[in-house]
């Protein structure tokens, strides 16, 4: 790994007309379709900031440079995330993000308390961009041992990543506009111009799976990798149903309603790029032409892409397509690794979460597969099954952080390997958990969410990948980038548990009810050792009338 | 030859249940297994240990390092055996009980003898024959073998089972007067489930009035073997878990502090379910303090001139009381009652005590059912149910202690119930 990462160069150098001090930006857009019903639209904006100083900005957000100087972050990935990404219909994104909110970063190895660092940096996220990052507490981070590894530049030892990395996720979190537009604000031209003009909060939350994030990592500044810069990218992934926008001929103003007017005036680069290797089963015309069609071979599949350039001066352009009305069904071919999670068993006392890994390639992947299983749901490791297997040999490593309630979530990292054209199943047990009753959220029975595995693997083969190359940084960079092996970290299917409640209307009656049983012994106990037994004549019943003298004599004494 | 039977009988019907389907079932009971003494837990303790991680640095597993490395090796050697082990702790505890009721009996008669002039004429045919005595061993050994709870107890495969074995053989070696086992098992047993401490006291009044001679140097001297004991326990551990004392929070930690409220047929889970945070440390003290120290003295001073009685009231009200008890304690405590079956006729609650034990014991698990997995019955179901059993334990502790209380004074004053001619009431003043 240290020897991958120490190759990363960053490819393009900067340009010898752009200042020391100021910075670079670039706009680019994605459109990929899915056969047969979903179509696939990704925005990058990425900002390139030379110069150590967080104080001078000139492009990228003042706010975000402060947090990676201020809390010493070498590299920061944070993705909101709504709806699912269906790996196994739609092949792979350019990032993938768990449902929810997602939040990992690496610190500087100068930092003694990456714990403390970690939580003022999660608050400090969550006022900047509106979401309850706030909750990121030691109760549900990990310090992931191999399943991530940074993409950026850092000069590191071996134990770095995993003691100074931090990752959490909260699959709760809902994703909306107010969380958009504090996102729009931290780019140059905002949404005022450009590519972020399109983002539409009206129509962008109407679609199938969104994801805004927010990834900064290092990059090299010069050959030999004795400077860095940071480089800023905020993208957005949108995965729109046709079923939904009611066509299946789509065009900007169907999907963001609105016509693009020219790309953002502080960019050096406006570019979009449309995958066209669907037309081979599901035609289609692009209209306006694109300027240029390049093919891109990459690790065994042919990728046809429409380019775009687009100038801040140019006018409105409506790119759309038309799909000639013969369209032929397709059937579509899924990704080399595909993945299902689900839990298991009936009942709240006991239950299982499986995980199914499918190879579909013709040699064997090595993954890591990352569980992460929050306290309230106590895995047991001793059921961790493999096919079936207790001592499987499929797994060549493994790491267990056994989890503490209300402290620390479980933690399991597996390496396996998984055979070739096979499906693998994941099985652990786990027991249902009963919480303080002030520790259930409100509306307690609409159940508890489990994050997504995370599963990194070293794919064989480029199809259906569309990952940026770690030493790129544009789309331009996919074009022809044959690698032995291609990276990829996903995110499984989160799921849901339904915990057992108490009653929330009882605390009183139950604190009553108890403390009565404890004196119901404490009283007859203290009288057998304080009193003692005597004979007490019981004499003639008293009459009413008496009984009642009595009562005010004793009271006259 | 009756015994032997029994015994057979008892371990057959063990072995069965624990190859029989049921086992499953049977070992994940709220009622049988709790986070502290599960077999789950102590199997996933055990992979974890053999996995080189440190069981103790996660929520998983709560017993003590020395029964963590006696079944890692039990299970690594000879996993065949364990049906047959947890059968045999069992039948040995029953052994135990036997031979302490036998050497009991003894006492009592001795006592008896010893007592002989204050007994008023009038009862002296109250006195104990032997006949009446020559049976009571049997029924100690008969209701600890076939008592559904210890049968459940055994067949669960829970690590009170062992717990129980070291109870019993503390009281056989106080009674004996064999200071040496008393202690060591003693020191054993709390090494495990911190709450035998109390038995100290008694048994130290025991093994004083068994080995005659100063009773001041006698009671230092069984606390100082028990102390150095336990002490010898905690390094012991501490140096299977390489020197870390980590174990003492997940254990003695885990057991005061009551971080899991899976309900169990004790009171702390749903009271500490719906306890406000703001009070949850006063009320653990107060439960805590209850369940350890709070009976101690005064018992101990009413009832110095009978230990073992004093033993059994503290065993079972730690039972009622502690933070995570499972019907295993009360098959135990509920053997040692034949021991006092003179007293059976001056106790006026058994009736009631009993009939609340049996409908419990069937509500119980029909409420779970219907709460965990029907959905049909709330948590405060199965706290009814639980909050009953609590009580008819409390009632049979405190009845069987008035009923003692009442045959000392029948015996020393007769029976008649009259204070110069006129009738009179039997009250506590």
């Amino acid at each position: 790994m240290s020897k991958f990462r120490n190759i990363i160069f960053l490819l393009f150098l900067i340009s010898q007309t752009i200042s020391v001090s100021s910075d670079d930006f670039k706009e680019e857009l994605y459109i990929k379709p899915l056969p047969p019903m979903h179509l696939y639209v990704y925005f990058q904006f990425i900002t390139l900031i030379t110069g150590d100083t967080y104080e001078h900005s000139h492009l990228a957000p003042r706010s975000l440079k402060e947090i990676m100087s201020r809390f010493q972050v070498e590299e920061l990935h944070l993705t909101l995330t709504e709806g699912q990404w269906r790996h196994k219909q739609w092949g792979y994104p350019v990032m993938d993000a768990a449902p929810g909110a997602e939040l990992y970063a690496w610190f500087a190895p100068t930092v003694t308390d990456v714990n403390a660092n970690w939580k003022k940096l999660s608050a400090t996220l969550s006022g900047l961009f509106c979401a309850s990052l706030n909750f990121i507490d030691a109760h549900n981070t990990i310090s992931p041992k191999m399943a991530l590894t940074p993409l950026g530049a850092m000069n590191i030892g071996l134990n770095y990543t995993s003691q100074f990395a931090r990752y959490a996720s909260l699959p709760r979190e809902i994703v909306c506009t107010e969380n958009l537009t504090p996102w729009k604000k931290l780019l140059p031209c905002e949404s005022s111009h450009g590519f972020a003009s399109l983002l539409n909060s009206r129509l962008i939350h109407n679609t199938n799976y969104h994801s805004i994030g927010v990834h900064i990592r290092k990059v090299c500044s010069n050959n030999e990798c004795t400077n860095y810069n940071f480089e800023v990218k905020q993208t957005v992934a949108l995965v729109y149903d046709f079923k939904i926008i009611n066509s299946i001929n789509w065009s900007f103003k169907l999907l963001f309603g609105q016509g693009l007017f020219g790309g953002c005036p502080l960019s050096s680069s406006s570019k979009i790029y449309i995958d066209l290797t669907s037309n081979d089963t599901l035609p289609f015309k692009l209209s306006p032409k694109p300027i240029s069609i390049i093919q891109s071979q990459r690790g065994g599949s042919d990728t046809l892409l429409a380019v775009y350039d687009i100038k801040a001066d140019s006018p409105m352009i409506n790119i759309g397509a038309k799909h000639s009305i013969d369209n032929k069904f397709s059937v579509t071919i899924p990704p080399p690794l595909h993945f299902n999670r689900y839990v298991l068993g009936y009942g709240k006392e006991f239950g299982g979460i499986v995980t199914e890994i499918t190879n579909t390639y013709w040699a064997p992947i090595d993954i890591i597969l990352l569980e992460n299983a929050p306290w309230w749901l106590p895995i047991q490791l001793s059921t961790l099954r493999i096919n079936g297997e207790a001592e499987s040999s499929l797994i060549l490593k493994q790491y267990y952080s056994p989890g503490r309630s209300r402290q620390r979530p479980y933690h399991l990292e597996l390496l396996m390997r998984l055979p070739p054209k096979s499906t693998t199943t994941v099985t652990i047990d786990f027991e249902f958990v009963f919480l303080k009753w002030q520790e259930y959220p409100p509306d307690a029975n609409h159940g508890f969410y489990i994050g997504s595995a995370l599963i990194s693997a070293k794919l064989p083969t480029a199809k259906n990948y569309t990952s940026i190359p770690v030493d790129g940084t544009t789309l331009e960079s996919v074009i022809n980038a044959s690698k032995p092996w291609y990276p990829a970290v996903f995110r499984t299917n989160g799921a849901m548990v339904s915990l057992p409640t108490p009653d929330f209307s009882m605390p009183y009656n139950v604190i009553c009810l108890a403390c009565t049983v404890v004196a119901l012994a404490f009283g007859p106990l203290h009288n057998i050792c304080t009193k003692e037994l005597v004979l007490k004549p019981s004499g003639t019943p008293i009459s009413l009338r008496q009984r009642i003298i009595n009562l005010f004599k004793k009271k006259k004494d | 030859m009756g015994l032997v039977l029994k015994y057979v009988v008892a371990a057959l019907v063990r072995y069965w249940l624990i190859h029989s389907d049921y086992w499953q079932t049977l070992s994940n009971r709220v009622e049988i297994a709790t986070p502290l003494n599960s077999w789950k837990r102590l199997i996933e303790g055990i992979y974890l240990f053999e996995h080189n991680i440190d069981p103790y640095d996660g929520d998983s597993f709560h017993e003590s390092p020395l029964l963590l490395i006696s079944f890692y090796s039990l299970l690594k050697y000879a996993p065949y055996l364990l049906p047959g082990v947890f059968t045999l702790i069992d039948i040995l505890t029953a052994y135990f009980l036997y031979k302490t009721a036998k050497i009991f009996v003894r006492i009592l008669k001795s006592n008896q003898e010893k007592n002989i002039e204050v007994i008023s004429d009038e009862s002296k045919a109250m006195m104990l024959t032997n006949l009446q005595l020559e049976e009571v061993p049997e029924y100690v050994l008969s209701v600890y073998l076939f008592n559904p709870y210890s049968v459940l107890n055994c067949v669960g495969m829970t690590t009170t089972v062992v717990q129980n074995l070291l109870l019993a053989v503390s009281l056989w070696g106080s009674v004996a007067g064999h200071r040496l086992v008393a202690c060591i098992f003693i020191a054993l047993a709390t090494h495990q489930a911190l709450y035998p401490i109390t038995l100290i006291v008694p048994i130290s009044i025991l093994l004083a009035d068994v080995n005659k001679g100063c009773k001041k140097c006698s009671y230092i001297r069984t606390l100082l073997v028990f102390i150095l004991c336990w002490g010898f326990l905690i390094l012991t551990s501490a140096y299977i878990m390489n020197g870390s004392y980590s174990y003492i929070y997940n254990t003695y930690g885990f057991i005061l502090n009551v971080p899991d409220l899976k309900p169990n047929i004790g009171l702390f889970w749903y009271f500490f379910t719906e306890m406000f945070e703001h009070f949850r440390l006063l009320f653990v003290c107060a439960f805590q303090i209850n369940a350890l120290i709070l009976y101690v003295v005064p018992l101990t001073l009413r009832f110095k001139n009978e230990p073992v009685l004093l033993a059994t009231v503290l065993i079972a009200l730690s039972t009622i009381f502690r933070s995570y008890p499972c019907v295993g304690d009360v098959g135990f405590y509920l053997a040692l009652l034949p021991m006092w079956k003179h007293l059976f006729t001056f106790m006026q609650q058994k009736f009631i005590a009993g009939c609340a034990f049996i409908i419990t014991s069937v509500l119980g698990p029909t409420v779970w059912h219907l709460w965990i997995y029907s959905g049909s019955a709330n948590a405060n179901f199965f706290f009814g149910v639980t909050l009953s059993f609590a009580t008819a334990q409390i009632f049979l502790i405190t009845d069987l202690m008035f009923a003692y209380l009442k045959r000392e004074f029948t015996l020393k004053h007769g029976s008649s119930r009259q204070v110069d001619g006129k009738p009179a009431k039997l009250v506590l003043r």
